[in-house]
């Protein structure tokens, strides 16, 4: 036990931070934790707001970084999974007045529904092919929800809006829980991902990414560990956009388009590409960034954001996660070094 | 006798991996030089650092007293080296006359060298015009061969003449080389002993990236311990 | 006979298929109508094709899959609208533009220099450094103080909307002397050179591989070529943009043009040089790089030329009107130069739909002939098997390399320049054609030359004749129901279709198997 916290000590402090969060920033700002906890207005409920918004991120960011950096399929259709996960939520609520739960399942048979689609795609189709045809089928999706035949359903080119959050996580009233829920929903993400991918079939994806034809030469079925690599990441990606719309008062149909599978990849850059952890501080620091550029500067902000893409791929392409360990792994061995150096003498 | 090429403990990486941990090899000018050794001991990779497509991070191999190491591939080719790798490669949206127009450094080197070409392979006159994927080994290894031969090069880099090649050919092949070799000096890599301690003057034995022995291919045919050891034949 | 039939079974069902959907189309419409919308699928199929041939031929030697090559469609397509409405200002960059150019253009003198020099270890790690740091303070200092008659996007009375009115209705903004009040022009100049030749010094000092330079009149010919041009644009400034406003439209439109297209040639080769080629060994990087790249771009057109949309006026020589218009045959277009003809009954926009698909057909063949007959298509032939076979003959594949990727984005720049007075600019128009030309580039095999030019064109038809079937409405084969296709149809069809064909052929129709 103690060992299983040693090893993960950072991630046990981060986890108390996040926990604590609402309320150190409350203080800063004078509330006390009593309004923070009975969702007084103020910078914390603020600052829980984009904190909910960066979970969403990192959750649906973790879901590319399994199929592109640890299973190694570059997919350009991921918004999909995230639009499907939204629009269901949305139009199963609004449209037909469904509860909270059955449009959960819903999402649920949606998610395995859309990876079967993509699964149908995948023997045929590989390596750039691959990318174009979810590309395509990411668009249909795109054109879809854009078009005005579903308008009554969709809101067209508008977005989605009207959907009623059940009062008791309403993101107005209820925001501290709703902050809780999707911290909770996180971890539980993070948790299933690591064991995900430190069990056989993970090692198997990574197997994959390597060398797809070594790996079936071993004997391994690929098509049975990329089905299984896209099965879980569509999950995580429906479930990241069924909280998007549960918080979000309207879902613009730029979250089914190709930017927004451009954010994904760009979120998996800078945090480091396969690392898992680099989902969370990429989504961080993308949101920050974006939130701050765009209060800062202005309409230029996508020129910045294009400029350090730029930059992390030239100069930081391992990310901050995968530079870190690298750099980690140098500064323990060079800490051993010297000891030894000490010891000797 | 003069050396045309003085490859001096070179050391290659691919990736991370240390492939070429020290190898020494000297060619003396007008010879044939045979590199032998077991499957993935470096041959391969040694022909490809003197011409800098994988270049050596440690070593230095000097070309006509001209220290090429670091040089870009083209320029190294340039100054007179032919490749014939592995696999032939022959471009195969080329017809075959493209195969060895593209080789030309000057321009006419092709229609100078065309007779002497022919003359050597006979069969590629009447393949001229056809594409190069419709071609047999044999002739793709003919084809490649004559490739190097186009501009005036002083050294041939050979990898695998007779690998998959019928018998017959493969006596045709070898006097082709032999008759190339009157012209310029070769360095040949080869897996069938036979062929190489035919065509060779000299040999290097490469084992798990270095070079272990070399001398003249006499000694080492009579050599039959040395031959069980380091080549696994009999 | 046999072989053939095998050989080319998958290309001849696929025009049979054309074929087919061709007859079934005319069925349902006038003839003249079915006459324009062919017309119209091939032009916008020739502009698709002139961006999907670029990225293919960059796509197949380089394996770069350029995603910024839409955005350099729409730079072009800007570049040239500039100087069509605003040539004072073409005319006021030339001068520092030559300048910047004029210290790279010296190239292999640089290595020579610093072989001549002996320095310390960290001299020479330090030295380049300092050098492109002096170099950017230099341009920094001057280029805001170089007097560029140039356009406000927050002021109205001086934004690109005011001039491209202006330009529409054909009258012109005075034009306003460029004047040197915060720098003097001899300053300018002299700082401007510095800088260039510092920059590019530094840059040539990272790249230790030893090389044998022989110097000769040739290695200053470029050099030579700028620094006249920058003298000719600076002291004659007032004279030349006087002469660009005066000149005629067709002119103007064919300056343009090769601006437009050089600039694309220019563009490329920076930036294949800079950005693209320290990533080859990391292809995915390269990918993530030209999006990076296309956002960029996107914004800086924003930034210059603001989101309004314009159009570009089109040159007389296809904009005639009056009486005898429409023209009823070509001789009669010829003598008038009708911006419509006649045919079939139907009143058919010459530039719109005859001169943008013989456009499109004479770069088909211009690209066909430098890569069949060629030494340059000959090398860019067998490096997208093998560019490491080519470079062991002796061929510099990297330069090679730089050639191509500058051909493909000046290819869509002169896509964009020539698009722009039919289909007009927008910010956005770069995404979607961007996408047009992936979806043709799927259908016809990414590598493949014939293959863009056919999923062109089939792409283009498609959607052409969906979108007129949506203002006519289509009878459905055994009912009496008229069905309306809606604009979302258009682009849904085309991937629709890539998604089908990638499926049954992963390699599209003309593809060859890896």
């Amino acid at each position: 036990m103690k060992t299983f916290f040693n090893s993960n000590r950072g991630a046990f402090i981060t986890l108390l931070l996040l926990i604590l969060l609402p309320f150190i920033i409350g203080l800063f700002d004078g509330a006390s934790p009593a309004t923070v906890f009975v969702n007084g207005s103020g910078q914390s409920k603020f600052i829980q707001g984009l904190a909910i918004e960066i979970f969403i991120l990192a959750i649906y960011a973790i879901s590319f970084d399994l199929i592109f950096g640890i299973t190694g399929m570059l997919s350009f259709g991921h918004s999909l999974f995230y639009g499907v996960g939204a629009y269901t939520t949305g139009i199963a609520m609004k449209s037909f007045g469904l509860p909270l739960l059955p449009t959960f399942g819903l999402v649920l048979v949606a998610a395995v529904v859309q990876a079967i689609l993509f699964a149908l795609v995948l023997p045929r189709v590989k390596g750039i092919t691959f990318a174009l045809v979810t590309l395509g089928l990411g668009s249909v999706f795109h054109i879809l929800v854009m078009s005005s035949e579903f308008g009554p359903y969709t809101g067209a080119d508008v977005g989605l809006q009207g959907v009623i959050t059940p009062a008791f996580i309403s993101p107005a009233n209820e925001r501290l829980r709703f902050y809780f829920v999707m911290l909770a929903v996180m971890v539980l993400v993070y948790l299933v991902y690591q064991r995900f991918v430190t069990s056989p079939t993970g090692r198997v994806c990574v197997a994959i990414r390597e060398n797809e034809g070594r790996a079936r030469m071993l004997g391994y079925n690929t098509f049975y560990f990329k089905f299984v690599a896209l099965l879980l990441s569509s999950f995580t990606a429906a479930l990241a956009g069924f909280f998007h719309t549960l918080y979000q008062p309207i879902v613009s149909p730029n979250v089914a388009g190709m930017g927004f599978t451009v954010t994904a990849l760009l979120i998996v850059l800078i945090g480091g590409v396969g690392t898992l952890n680099g989902a969370f501080v990429g989504a961080l620091i993308y949101r920050l960034l974006d939130y701050g550029l765009r209060r800062y500067i202005g309409e230029s902000a996508s020129f910045i954001n294009g400029a350090i893409y730029v930059l992390f791929v030239l100069f930081v392409p391992y990310g901050i996660v995968g530079t870190w360990r690298l750099k980690s792994l140098q500064m323990k061995q060079g800490w051993e070094r010297l000891l030894g150096c000490l010891v000797d003498k | 006798m003069e050396n045309i090429l003085d490859v001096q403990n070179i050391h290659t990486f691919i990736g991370q991996y240390h492939i070429l941990q020290g190898v020494n090899v000297r060619v003396p000018k007008g010879s044939i030089v045979a590199l032998l050794g077991r499957n993935g001991a470096g041959k391969t990779t040694t022909l490809k650092s003197i011409l800098g497509l994988t270049p050596p991070r440690e070593g230095k191999v000097i070309f006509n007293g001209q220290e090429v190491n670091g040089l870009r591939s083209f320029d190294i080719a340039n100054m007179g080296i032919g490749f014939v790798p592995e696999h032939r490669a022959i471009f195969r949206d080329l017809s075959v006359e493209e195969n060895l127009k593209i080789a030309e450094r000057k321009k006419g080197d092709y229609l100078r060298k065309r007779d002497f070409i022919f003359d050597l392979f006979p069969d590629l006159k009447r393949l001229i015009a056809l594409p190069g994927t419709s071609l047999s080994g044999g002739q793709q290894q003919m084809l490649a061969i004559a490739r190097a031969l186009v501009p005036d090069n002083q050294l041939l880099l050979i990898d695998e003449p007779s690998e998959g090649l019928a018998p017959v050919i493969i006596e045709s092949m070898m006097s082709a080389i032999r008759e190339l070799a009157k012209e310029s000096t070769v360095i040949l890599v080869e897996q069938n002993f036979l062929v190489a301690s035919q065509l060779a003057e000299y040999y290097v034995i490469i084992e798990e990236g270095r070079s272990v022995q070399d001398g003249k291919m006499k000694d080492l045919a009579a050599d039959k311990a040395a031959i069980h050891r380091f080549l696994g034949a009999a | 006979m046999n072989s053939f039939l095998r050989k080319n079974i998958v290309m001849l069902v696929a025009v049979l298929i054309m074929a087919a959907f061709l007859i079934a189309a005319a069925q349902g419409m006038e003839k003249q109508d079915f006459v324009i919308t062919l017309l119209r699928g091939l032009a916008v199929g020739s502009i698709t094709f002139l961006v999907a041939s670029g990225f293919s031929l960059i796509f197949g030697l380089l394996d770069v899959l350029n995603l910024a090559h839409g955005t350099l469609f729409m730079i072009g397509a800007y570049l040239g609208w500039t100087v069509v409405v605003r040539p004072d200002t073409f005319v006021d960059m030339l001068t520092p533009l030559a300048l910047i150019v004029s210290g790279f253009a010296l190239g292999d003198v640089y290595p020579l220099l610093a072989s001549r020099i002996r320095l310390g270890l960290s001299m020479r790690r330090i030295l380049p450094w300092g050098m492109i740091l002096v170099s950017i303070l230099l341009f920094g200092f001057i280029l805001p103080r170089y007097p560029i008659a140039i356009w406000d996007v927050g002021n109205y009375g001086q934004s690109p909307v005011t001039f491209a009115f202006m330009a529409d209705s054909g009258a012109r903004l005075p034009v306003q002397p460029a004047a040197f009040t915060e720098i003097s022009a001899p300053l300018a100049v002299i700082g401007l050179l510095l800088a260039s030749i510092l920059g590019a010094f530094g840059i040539s000092l990272f790249d230790n591989t030893p090389r044998t330079v022989r110097l000769s009149w040739k290695n200053f010919v470029s050099i030579a070529v700028a620094l006249v041009v920058a003298l000719v644009g600076l002291i004659f400034n007032d004279q030349l943009s006087a002469f660009f406003y005066c000149l005629n439209s067709n002119w103007l439109f064919f300056i343009a043009v090769l601006v437009a297209t050089l600039s694309g040639v220019a563009l490329g080769g920076l930036m294949e040089a800079t950005l693209i080629r320290p990533l080859y060994s990391r292809p995915i990087y390269q990918l993530m790089l030209t999006l990076g790249m296309s956002a960029i771009g996107i914004e800086m057109v924003r930034a210059i030329w603001g989101r309004p949309e314009f159009v570009m006026p089109k040159p007389a020589f296809f904009n005639g009107g009056g009486e005898a218009c429409p023209a009823t045959n070509f001789a009669d277009w010829w003598t008038n130069h009708c911006s419509t003809i006649l045919l079939f009954e139907g009143r058919v926009r010459v530039y719109n739909e005859i001169f943008i698909p013989l456009v499109g057909l004479v770069v088909l063949i211009s690209i066909w002939i430098l890569l069949q007959r060629t030494r340059l298509g000959m090398i860019i032939r067998a490096g997208v098997q093998d560019s490491q076979m080519v470079e062991a003959l002796g061929i510099n594949v990297r330069r090679v390399f730089t050639m191509v990727f500058a051909l493909g984005v000046g290819l869509a720049a002169l896509g964009g320049v020539l698009g722009a007075p039919s289909t007009g600019l927008s910010n956005v128009m770069g995404e979607s054609l961007l996408l047009n030309a992936l979806i043709a580039l799927a259908i016809g095999g990414l590598t493949s030359y014939p293959g863009a030019a056919l999923g062109s064109v089939i792409v283009g038809m498609i959607q052409q004749f969906i979108i007129k079937y949506g203002q006519i409405g289509i009878v459905i084969p055994f009912t009496d129901i008229i069905f309306k296709p809606t604009p979302p149809l258009v682009p849904a069809s085309t991937v629709l279709l890539m998604v089908i064909v990638l499926l049954i052929l992963p390699n599209g129709l003309l593809g060859k198997k890896e």
